[in-house]
């Protein structure tokens, strides 16, 4: 597994080389001791509550009191009846913030990947909102979409796009926008980083031999930088979008899930549903119905991987 | 023999970038593209910085000020001089640090394995550890809660600091998985017929040896130990909570408008892992172009 997932990145690292020769050791006793703190960790914190959270889908459990009974398929039934809604909100969410940073991240690239002044400074600093905690990406974005003294209302009035401030978390719409804009800007500029691995992976002759044959911009985009970069663009957006299927620090702090429930995720509501309504079973009944979908996704990312070995 | 434990990433690198005697429009598209691109990812930061530092009148002024009439630190100290606040980047510190160190020591005797043993069960090992990064780690949150509260660790640092381990692990194992490949199998080897046993190649051989790569693989446990919001949430209580949930709790419930020292904060809370992310930064994009593993 390790040589594919480095090779669904062309060109992001150089070749490691590795072992010459698969080496079977002498006692294997030694190497799998060697992993066993890990495995553990990784069995106790998440293999067991990924188990434990599918099985307590069927219990009536709640936080605040011990025990649990079974129930059957009640907390699915009733986890169902909000599917539509949280699927609804999670994919407005989660689609254009997966496709605007990847146009953003592909247009800085594209950008970067030319030699000219400043390009190594730009990108260092590009990358900053990438590194800032969620919390304080909300943070800000909160201040900027600030419906008194925010300055996005601020500018947009002094441009002569708005006449009156408009309070942006105050309507559905306004709140998702709020969420997909934090989101893009704290993610695209990883896309930057992935699509840029992926160019520089591209032999530098190809488009200078385009270039002599006459090729202009657009066909040397079209026929020669976008086939070598596409694997390189399937596994970011497709992870992207897994991680956005799933987000929750930018929309908790950001809207909390509002206003009447606008930007109410599938995180959000499972959040909610366990840690306000102490419904720990029908938390986990609306994360099984959440598995449904983000299962496939899944599915097609090993498949991508394992096909590029 | 010389060793790189990490290659070269895309920023270290100087190479031609193309055609430079591109066409006007082509050029043109290109300057005004990166420009707004730039600008979008620039200005917001540059948002945060300013209201953080400039006085609380200009803050309050619409349409605003972009450029601060004058400059004064008094959010901050205001924001350091919170006992509350002080005591959450005292707990950062603290748990990020060792789940930075837990993080690297576990998973550079995984990644060794990983890399120099072919055993049964070892392929299986390594997707699941791929495997587990895709699920929602919200949907855990439930389970974690019951088990750790049962286990009586619920708002101590051990729990967060194992939670954080375990989260990081992953990552940590990948990156130093790549190190340890990149390292010949000849010096292993020459050990051995030298007499040296198994404790002495790992710890007197190979870790000094990787030891850049255990610098990055620690530095990213960190930021994301420092950056985690919702385990910490959960999981923490009033003395063991970190500075994200920490500033959640201190700040956002206010409904006065608090926004020069809620930027203050947020400044606080940024400096460390932006410092770190500067000084690494060529570490950070090989890492993170080397797994497609990420949160």
């Amino acid at each position: 597994m390790s040589d594919r997932v480095q090779l669904t990145i062309p060109g992001g690292r150089s070749a490691v080389s590795r072992p010459s020769v698969p080496r079977r050791a002498r006692r294997q006793v030694f190497p799998v001791l060697l992993v066993l703190p890990a495995v553990t960790l990784l069995t106790a914190v998440l293999i067991y509550p990924l188990i434990g959270a599918v099985i307590d889908a069927f219990f009536d459990h709640n936080l605040l009191v011990s025990g649990r009974t079974f129930t059957g398929l009640d907390n699915l039934a009733s986890a169902a009846k909000d599917l539509w809604p949280l699927l609804r909100t999670t994919l407005l969410f989660a689609v254009p913030a997966t496709l605007l940073p990847f146009l953003i991240g592909l247009v800085a690239a594209l950008g970067l990947n030319q030699r000219m002044r400043g390009r190594g400074i730009l990108r260092s600093v590009l990358l900053v909102p990438w590194i800032l905690p969620g919390v304080v990406v909300s943070f800000l974005w909160l201040w900027i979409f600030d419906a008194n003294y925010g300055v996005l209302n601020g500018v947009l009035r002094s441009i002569g796009l708005i006449d009156s401030n408009v309070g942006w978390l105050d309507s559905g719409t306004g709140a998702l926008l709020a969420v997909v804009v934090a989101r893009c800007w704290s993610t695209f500029p990883w896309m930057m980083v992935m699509l840029l691995a992926g160019l520089q992976a591209l032999p530098a002759g190809a488009i200078e031999a385009a270039h002599v044959d006459g090729a202009n911009a657009l066909q040397r985009f079209r026929f020669i930088t976008w086939p070598s970069l596409r694997p390189v663009a399937g596994v970011v957006v497709l992870l992207e979008f897994m991680w956005n299927f799933q987000h929750f620090d930018t929309i908790y702090v950001l809207t909390g899930g509002g206003p009447a429930r606008a930007t109410t995720t599938f995180s959000l509501a499972v959040y909610e549903t366990a840690f306000k309504g102490f419904d720990l079973g029908k938390a986990s009944a609306i994360g099984l119905l959440w598995l449904a979908f983000l299962l496939p996704i899944v599915l097609i990312y090993l498949r991508i991987t394992e096909n590029k070995s | 023999m010389t060793i790189a434990p990490l290659p070269r990433s895309t920023f270290g690198r100087r190479r031609p970038g193309g055609p430079t005697d591109e066409s006007g429009p082509v050029r043109w598209l290109r300057r005004t593209s990166l420009t707004f691109i730039a600008l979008f990812g620039l200005a917001p930061a540059y948002w945060l910085v300013t209201t953080a530092i400039k006085p609380d009148g200009d803050v309050f002024e619409f349409p605003p000020r972009l450029i601060p009439s004058s400059l004064t630190l008094s959010h901050l100290s205001t924001v350091l001089g919170n006992h509350d606040v002080l005591r959450y980047l005292v707990n950062s510190l603290l748990v990020s640090s060792v789940t930075a160190l837990g993080s690297v020591a576990i998973g550079s005797y995984c990644a060794y394995s990983f890399s120099k043993f072919r055993y049964r069960g070892r392929r299986t090992i390594m997707l699941t550890f791929l495997v587990s990064q895709l699920f929602p780690h919200v949907l855990l949150l439930t389970t974690m809660y019951a088990l750790f509260s049962a286990l009586g660790l619920l708002n101590t640092y051990l729990v967060l600091i194992i939670a954080f381990t375990t989260f990081t692990l992953p990552l940590c194992v990948w990156m130093l998985k790549g190190v340890f490949d990149g390292i010949p199998d000849e010096i292993i080897e020459a050990a051995k017929i030298d007499g040296a046993g198994q404790g002495v190649i790992i710890h007197r051989i190979l870790l000094p040896l990787v030891r850049p790569g255990l610098v990055a693989a620690g530095m990213f446990a960190f930021i994301r130990g420092w950056n985690d919001f919702v385990f910490a949430l959960t999981l923490s209580g009033d003395s063991t909570r970190t500075l994200p949930p920490g500033l959640v709790n201190t700040y956002l419930s206010e409904s006065s408008n608090r926004w020069p020292e809620l930027m203050a904060a947020s400044l606080v809370c940024s400096l460390p892992v932006v410092l770190i992310f500067l000084l690494l930064q060529r570490h950070f994009v090989a890492g993170l172009s080397s797994g497609a593993v990420k949160a």
